[in-house]
């Protein structure tokens, strides 16, 4: 027994002899880099944007994978900077605004062609526009545009009424009048037509229009023998007034709308493809695109290959000779595959976190930067306890974010409905709002601060005050009276949101006696779930910006049928956006939205929990990429460093960085536009 | 025999209609659908949605709808992936699955039988147990932990084989040996069972008395009955194989039919969920039926009336 245990041993130190040896000579090699490093000399960049693309058709989807394949194949009006996401010109070389924003004249330049050699004109956007909003292409963006002008109307199928020859006014239905703007580029009939005031728009299904109708007395006796006439492709305002010209009329003052543009619901579709192809014109074989780089080969659920596109009006300055796009889920497969080499870097959100402390020592490879997108515990406010906004505010006031963003180790907290640090001029804005309430209600700095902080007391008098004391038990609390049978926090299952609703749980067990039960479902079983409103209590929800505006946020919860996922709905609240949105000056229009913010703070339909962060790999070679707030890769600024001197050695500030390559091309590309609006 | 092989082939269509009723169901009992995503969709638009696909139509309609086409082998369009059919969707992912499936069926084959009878011929040998105990690993070990292990030593620690991805023979080891493990272990464990029940019958003690040698004993009297459990086990292995496995092919990030089928699932595709079933189920049927067909070549005792 003592020789063979003798034996054993000898033969387990020689076993883990070889390993840590095996493990040793890897490590050594590749201290510097994770895993095999070796810059492509082909210039083609092999990335991993996530499941397979469900079309290549840039107005259909909703999901980032495509995003990032439908920015490499199209262009728009505009491009997404590479660093701020802010609108650089693309396709139009410049643009006008009106003062009331409400009116954008876009200059194209000229020399921009399809990847079959047709010319681009504005009547291609004209037409990729209503094609978009038509209500047979079913697009799930399409609302990202609804504040074009009768766009809406148009994607909902509604109608236009008609009586003794003239249109049904808004202003005669208790809508506000707004004066004609003044004249803004050249004055066309259709522009005369479509800047005239509001016409009235009715629901198109007959028994939704009655609904409708009933509820308006003053409407009912007005459309009482009255002609309906549906909104058509050509009543949404966008107008091609001559080959290089496109004006654009919006139904209210957007001063985000530039920033809307480089999304991909606003890039160019071929109209010549489309009409000869109908559903199948994205095939490769088909397909017709105006990007940068143009399809070579597809083979669904292994690549997308992509190559440089001769015909791309700045080819010269697109540096890659093609990307390849492997479609891949599992995360641990893509860093298996980062790490050999075979990728050269991968999406957001995959790094596992049992992997973060090792992979942050290679600090010329790991991107964590804020996102423009938050993480939120959306409360049923239509059911109580939590129509009770002392109770929302309790859980609220119960929870420590930054001990939650310190153990999800990559984030940042959260206190307010947009995030901080994306968007300067608002964090500006809302300091100098909120000191401006302190001093109108007369609260000292100290006691202000504890207003807005984790403030477990405040949390438990909260309660009390709601109906539910909570007592000293032990040494913690308890609170018995709390219906915990009618609350959980429900989530889709995934590891972080796992990690996030124990640790939630666990703080509000601690702060308030009150241990909530935890309710997981998959994610296509979640989504009704949510949304109807169905859950007790708390809902997950992240939301990602569509635009670099705080009203890409704020607006979660304005109007009746919102996006928040709370059930909330608070006129005052709406009333306070659409003045906000009114407002020319751009420093003053951030006050109000921030004070917008703060009176929904005060109202609370959901708990803040943390700004995401970027968690991706590039390898130290790749240049021009960067983790910018919503992961969206303008593809011509990337290149392959191929000199290893020049290679990334510490990109944790990679933003404020310069790259002499990239600013060069970004001022080339700015100079013909003068003053970019934001 | 003729009209055994009718009846069964026959039964394949009712048999079909009926998994695929089922799922059918089931699908509709799931929650959510295949055009709900994290944003809300504008009323309008899901009413558009809906009566583009005929869910605005009573669920009777929508059923007969959906098994006529069946009958007529046609699946339609995938819900998600836009402009491409089922069928096209089929075709084109059940190569990939097919090769690693045949490559470690014949890989677990090879192993199997040569462990499975070897270990049989020398019971309580020291090659017997350490077979049966390698086959017992192979049959605990589940594949998305070997995987891994493979990737680890292969790609990693050696730098000889990729860790994943389509493309190349040197691509299809990992795959291929994850695979074959757990299947080896299973043939070996059979094999092994089946010949050590043979070996002690009559039949083979007539052969042995008949004067015959060893290895003629084996090769034309044995291993024809041994192999029995192995051939029933190898109908559903194989179609199973044959449709493309979950786990290998996510982990290897190989575009095949069961990384398909499971994302369909999730993206609530019916018709691709559908085509899958139907053609899985298919699949199981004809191999079962040629495992039937083929017990009456191995053993004579077997007759089909």
């Amino acid at each position: 027994m003592a020789i063979l245990h003798c034996r054993r041993s000898k033969l387990l130190v020689l076993l883990l002899a070889i390993s840590s040896f095996i493990s040793g000579c890897t490590t050594s090699a590749n201290q510097r880099y994770f895993g095999k490093t070796v810059a492509p000399t082909n210039n083609v960049f092999r990335y991993i944007t996530g499941p397979e693309p469900e079309t290549l058709d840039p107005q259909l989807p909703d999901g980032q994978p495509e995003s990032r394949i439908l920015l490499a194949l199209y262009d728009g009006l505009v491009e997404y900077g590479p660093k701020d996401q802010l609108p650089i010109p693309a396709i139009a070389k410049s643009w006008e605004v009106n003062p009331k924003f409400d009116e954008f004249l876009f200059h194209l330049r000229a020399g921009a062609e399809w990847s079959d050699g047709v010319p681009i004109t504005a009547r291609d956007f004209v037409y990729s526009l209503r094609r978009g909003f038509a209500p047979e292409t079913i697009s799930r963006t399409a609302a990202n545009g609804y504040v074009i002008k009768y766009a809406e109307a148009f994607n909902g199928s509604k109608v236009f009424v008609k009586k003794g020859g003239a249109f049904l006014l808004e202003k005669d239905f208790g809508k506000p009048d707004s004066p004609a703007p003044p004249a803004f580029g050249p004055e066309t009939e259709f522009h005369k037509l479509i800047n005239s005031p509001p016409r009235v728009t009715l629901e198109g299904d007959e028994k939704k229009r009655a609904k409708e109708i009933a509820a308006d007395p003053k409407l009912a006796a007005a459309v009482e023998g009255a002609e309906l006439v549906p909104v058509k492709a050509e009543d949404i305002g966008v107008e091609v007034i001559d080959d290089y010209t496109l004006r654009i009329t919006l139904r209210q003052g957007a001063p985000y709308f530039m920033g809307l543009l480089a999304h991909q619901f606003f890039r160019l579709v071929p109209q010549q493809a489309i009409e000869k192809w109908g559903k199948e014109w994205t095939r490769p074989e088909h397909i017709v695109t105006c990007g940068a780089f143009r399809v070579k080969e597809w083979r669904p659920y292994d690549d997308l290959v992509l190559e440089k596109s001769p015909n791309y009006w700045d080819a010269a300055n697109v540096h890659l000779a093609g990307i390849e796009f492997y479609p891949i889920e599992e995360n641990s497969t893509m860093m298996n595959l980062y790490k050999a080499g075979e990728i050269d870097a991968f999406l957001n959100h995959i790094v596992p976190t049992s992997w973060l402390d090792e992979i942050r020592k290679y600090k010329g490879e790991y991107l964590n930067s804020p996102e423009n997108a938050v993480a939120y515990y959306a409360m049923n406010n239509t059911k109580p306890p939590f129509n009770d906004p002392r109770v929302r505010k309790a859980f609220n006031f119960g929870l420590d974010k930054e001990a939650l963003s310190s153990f999800r180790k990559i984030t940042k907290p959260l206190f307010n409905i947009a995030p901080s640090g994306i968007i300067m001029d608002f964090d500006k804005a809302r300091e100098k709002v909120r000191e401006d309430i302190r001093k109108e209600r007369g609260i000292s700095p100290e006691d202000w601060v504890k207003l807005r902080a984790f403030n477990p007391d405040e949390a438990r008098k909260l309660l009390g005050e709601a109906g539910f004391p909570v007592q000293k038990s032990g040494d913690g609390w308890a609170c018995p009276n709390f219906p915990t049978d009618k609350v959980s926090i429900t989530y889709n299952t995934n590891e972080s949101n796992r990690a996030t609703a124990e640790f939630v749980q666990a703080q509000w067990k601690q702060n308030l006696g009150i241990t909530v039960p935890l309710k997981t479902m998959e994610f296509k079983t979640y989504l009704p779930y949510y949304k109807g409103l169905q859950y007790d209590g708390f809902a997950q929800s992240l939301w990602s910006g569509d635009y670099m505006d705080p009203y890409t946020f704020l607006n979660l919860h304005y109007g009746k049928d919102n996006e928040g996922g709370a059930g909330f709905y608070d006129p005052k609240y709406d009333k306070m956006l659409d003045e906000a949105n009114a407002e020319i000056d751009p420093d003053k229009r951030f006050e109000k939205l921030a004070r917008a913010e703060f009176y929904l703070m005060e109202q609370l339909p959901s708990i803040p929990l943390i700004i995401t962060a970027t968690n991706w790999m590039k390898k130290p070679y790749v240049k021009g990429m960067y983790p910018n707030a919503g992961t969206l890769i303008p593809w011509k600024f990337v290149y392959i460093e191929h000199d290893p001197a020049k290679w990334e050695t510490d990109v944790s500030d990679i933003m404020s960085q310069s790259d002499p390559q990239v600013d060069k091309q970004l001022q080339e590309l700015m100079s013909t536009q003068k003053a970019v609006t934001k | 025999m003729l009209s055994f092989i009718i009846r069964r082939l026959l039964i394949i269509l009712p048999m079909v209609l009926i998994v695929v009723t089922l799922t059918w169901g089931l699908i509709r009992i799931a929650p959510g659908n295949f055009y709900s995503g994290e944003k809300k969709l504008p009323a309008a638009i899901e009413a558009t949605i809906r009566k583009k696909y005929g869910l605005d139509k009573p669920w009777y309609e929508q059923y007969g709808m959906m098994i006529s086409n069946i009958v007529r082998g046609d699946f339609g369009d995938s819900l998600k992936y836009q402009g491409q059919t089922v069928n096209e969707i089929i075709k084109r992912h059940l190569p990939y699955s097919a090769t690693i499936g045949i490559l470690g069926y014949l890989l677990a084959l090879a192993v199997g039988l040569t462990a499975g009878t070897v270990a049989a011929l020398k019971q309580n040998s020291s090659f017997d147990y350490s077979s049966m105990s390698f086959a017992m690993l192979g049959l605990s070990i589940p594949n998305f932990v070997l995987g891994p292990i493979l990737v680890l030593i292969f790609a990693f620690w050696f730098y000889i084989l990729p860790p994943a991805r389509w493309g190349g023979p040197t691509a299809l080891i990992l795959p291929v040996v994850t695979l074959a493990a757990v299947y080896a272990a299973y043939i070996a464990r059979l094999t092994r069972a089946g010949m050590l029940e043979v070996m002690r019958s009559d039949y083979i003690r007539t052969a042995r008395a008949k004067g015959l040698d060893e290895k003629t004993v084996l090769l034309r009297h044995a291993i024809r009955g041994g192999l029995i459990p192995v051939i029933s086990f190898t109908g559903p292995a194989l179609a199973g194989l044959l449709a493309g496995t979950v786990i290998v092919e996510r982990v290897f990030a190989i575009p095949g039919l069961g990384n398909i089928f499971i994302q369909a699932v999730l993206n609530r595709d019916e018709p691709l969920i559908l085509g899958i079933v139907a053609f899985l189920s298919i699949l199981i049927m004809v191999f079962n039926l040629i495992v039937d067909i083929s017990y009456g070549f191995l053993d004579p005792r077997i007759r089909y009336e």
